[in-house]
């Protein structure tokens, strides 16, 4: 490891009259650097984890981490001369990513398995410095949590029990209107950590090596006799694919930190700045030939939205969140022109693009996450509805998809709207914005309306089908001269869009319009007021 | 060899079976086809294989989730 500039003892010290002091202060960073000890730190190793150290290492610029509380821990000393010291569980400063400044910490599992400790100022994990330097500094936090929160062992410690909330989450909850906050799950988290991973604008955990989870397999059998291993109580496979309690999953710790630099590349420093305009190389021109024919004439054949969204985005600019979660909808960072947008497209081939509960609720965050730092939405529409059945309706789909209604129409960043094929009712309703730039455009496959026609002729013309002598015929007669006056042209010709597009130039169209919204962007910073009721 | 299972992302029914159990598939080849929501999503093979087993027969109701087909990898 690399030893920061601004901490190594000028040779000048040697003539100090405080040489001693200072012997003393290079004896207490050398016990802070080596955490839990050789043995802790080469089981922790053995598991395939690195250390709290070599994890901010691997995060952050070189040589930019300024550690602060390095001397926090639990000395001991012979005839008032210290022979030991073990650190606090909690290595925690400021950092440097991409140049930018960010308050970073997490837990030492090396130490006690990263449980708290009691010093006379929290350092992080809940509230703490590294959560005070965050909102202090209005810059970015990152949580790298590895610890498995409260141990009963704590009552004996102190003599009495801790009431819930002591070290509590108002701080982080503060954090989530004013700055970026990541949390990386890196081991096993249950209880306090777990909790706090949740209250981040993004989070992501490593397969195979890490678990998040309210309680652990010991408590789950205790209070229900259910044996279960803690991968599958915890491990990615619910706990992102399944639950979508945390948003992405990264292979390995070094693809973990990889992503948290992607990520936070999309976004300003706080809610009083905009995001930062990436490169702007790619064409603003460049009309892609196979957007053209994408979309199949057969309304019941499905498609790659993902390479939509690929080829009118800048190139290599698609990050995308919660992948394996609610997949009837994609949601990804991306740039256009340079600038940041927040990408919500839904997706054909699962359940047509149906809004289900899940696909409803990470809808809703990412537009929130986009509208509190100040990133344009850009919708790719093809939704036929809510999703619909039994399972749906007892999921609370009408509830979860009305939220993200909600929270769509409470957006006020700009909103830009491209019909690709399907837009209809209530789901289709919340992919656009009504009362605010109001921009939709649409391709020449779209087709709009309250609900999809061939739903709703035999409920509308039940009496005219059933008169018929031929009452299937009939049916398809009345779809095919509806089919007809629903052509976008005709809504065109209304003004009811703004514009149909040939797909290609679905690029150069938007980029112009998001170019132009800059200006509006910049005037409209700060935090976002919330008021209301959420259905 | 891993051995991969295939498995439906919707609740569905099953429309079309499009290959054989013991044939081999190209990378992206379709296996099936399922129907929902009024559309036909393919079970995609995506990076192609030995088809050991399917699971399901046409007009089979599925559910999100369910293994369709396994694959030889």
């Amino acid at each position: 490891m690399t030893e920061p500039v601004v901490n190594a003892l000028p040779d000048v010290a040697r003539e100090s009259p405080w040489q001693d002091a200072l012997d003393e202060l290079a004896q207490r960073r050398s016990s802070a650097q080596a955490l839990g000890g050789a043995a802790a730190v080469a089981k922790h190793r053995q598991q395939g984890r690195l250390t709290i150290r070599e994890r901010i290492d691997g995060l952050v610029d070189p040589d930019s981490f300024q550690e602060v509380g390095r001397l926090t821990g639990q000395g001991r000393y012979e005839h008032g001369r210290l022979t030991s010291v073990t650190p606090a569980p909690y290595v925690m400063g400021l950092a440097q990513i991409d140049g930018r400044p960010v308050a970073v910490g997490g837990e030492d599992f090396t130490v006690r398995g990263g449980t708290s400790w009691s010093g006379d100022r929290k350092k992080g994990g809940q509230g703490g410095f590294v959560e005070d330097l965050a909102h202090n500094y209005r810059i970015p936090l990152v949580n790298l949590i590895d610890g498995a929160g409260g141990s009963v062992t704590s009552i004996q410690r102190r003599g009495h029990a801790v009431f819930p909330g002591v070290h509590g989450f108002e701080r982080s909850v503060q954090l989530l209107g004013e700055v970026p906050v990541v949390c990386a799950v890196l081991g096993t988290a249950a209880g306090g950590p777990a909790g706090r991973a949740i209250l981040a604008h993004w989070s992501v955990m490593v397969k195979g090596t890490s678990q998040v989870f309210a309680a652990g397999p010991p408590v789950v059998e205790r209070s229900l006799g259910q044996k279960i291993t803690k991968e599958e109580l915890g491990g990615p496979e619910l706990a992102v694919a399944t639950a979508g309690t945390i948003d992405n999953v990264a292979a390995s710790e070094q693809e973990c930190f990889a992503l948290i630099r992607r990520y936070l590349s999309y976004m300003p420093r706080n809610v009083w700045e905009l995001p930062p305009l990436g490169g702007q190389g790619d064409p603003v021109d460049r009309c892609a030939d196979e957007l053209a024919g994408i979309v199949p004439e057969n309304r019941r054949k499905p498609y790659d939205m993902r390479k939509v969204v690929r080829l009118i985005a800048d190139t290599g600019s698609v990050f995308e969140i919660q992948p394996t979660f609610g997949k009837a909808v994609i949601t990804a960072l991306a740039r256009m022109h340079g600038t940041v947008v927040g990408v919500v497209a839904n997706n054909p081939m699962v359940y047509g693009g149906a809004m289900d509960v899940k696909a409803a609720r990470k809808q809703t965050h990412f537009m929130e996450l986009c509208d509190c730092f100040h990133i344009p939405l850009l919708f790719l529409v093809d939704v036929p509805g809510f999703m619909v059945g039994k399972d749906a309706e007892a999921a609370a789909t009408l509830r979860e998809g009305m939220r993200a209604v909600y929270v769509g129409l409470q957006a006020t960043v700009p909103i830009f709207t491209v019909v690709v094929r399907k837009c209809y009712g209530m789901a289709g309703m919340g992919t656009t914005d009504k009362n605010g730039l109001d921009f939709k455009i649409a391709w020449p496959s779209a087709e709009w309306g309250s609900l999809p026609i061939e739903g709703g002729v035999a409920a509308a013309f039940r009496r005219d089908i059933e008169a018929a002598p031929d009452p299937k015929l009939r049916e398809m007669q009345i779809e095919a001269e509806l089919r007809a006056a629903a052509s976008p042209f005709r809504t065109a010709e209304a003004f009811g869009v703004e514009e149909i597009i040939d797909p290609r130039e679905t690029r150069p169209y938007l980029c112009r319009f998001i170019d132009a919204a800059r200006g509006r962007l910049a005037t409209s910073v700060g935090p976002k007021p919330k008021y209301g009721v959420r259905p | 060899m891993a051995l991969l299972e295939l498995k439906s992302e919707v609740t569905g029914s099953v429309w079309k079976i499009v290959t054989a159990a013991g044939q081999k598939l190209e990378p992206g080849e379709t296996v099936m086809i399922l129907e929902s929501m009024k559309m036909e999503i393919p079970v995609i093979a995506e990076d192609g294989g030995k088809l050991v087993e399917i699971r399901v027969t046409e007009g089979t109701s599925v559910a999100e989730g369910q293994v369709l087909a396994v694959v030889q990898e």
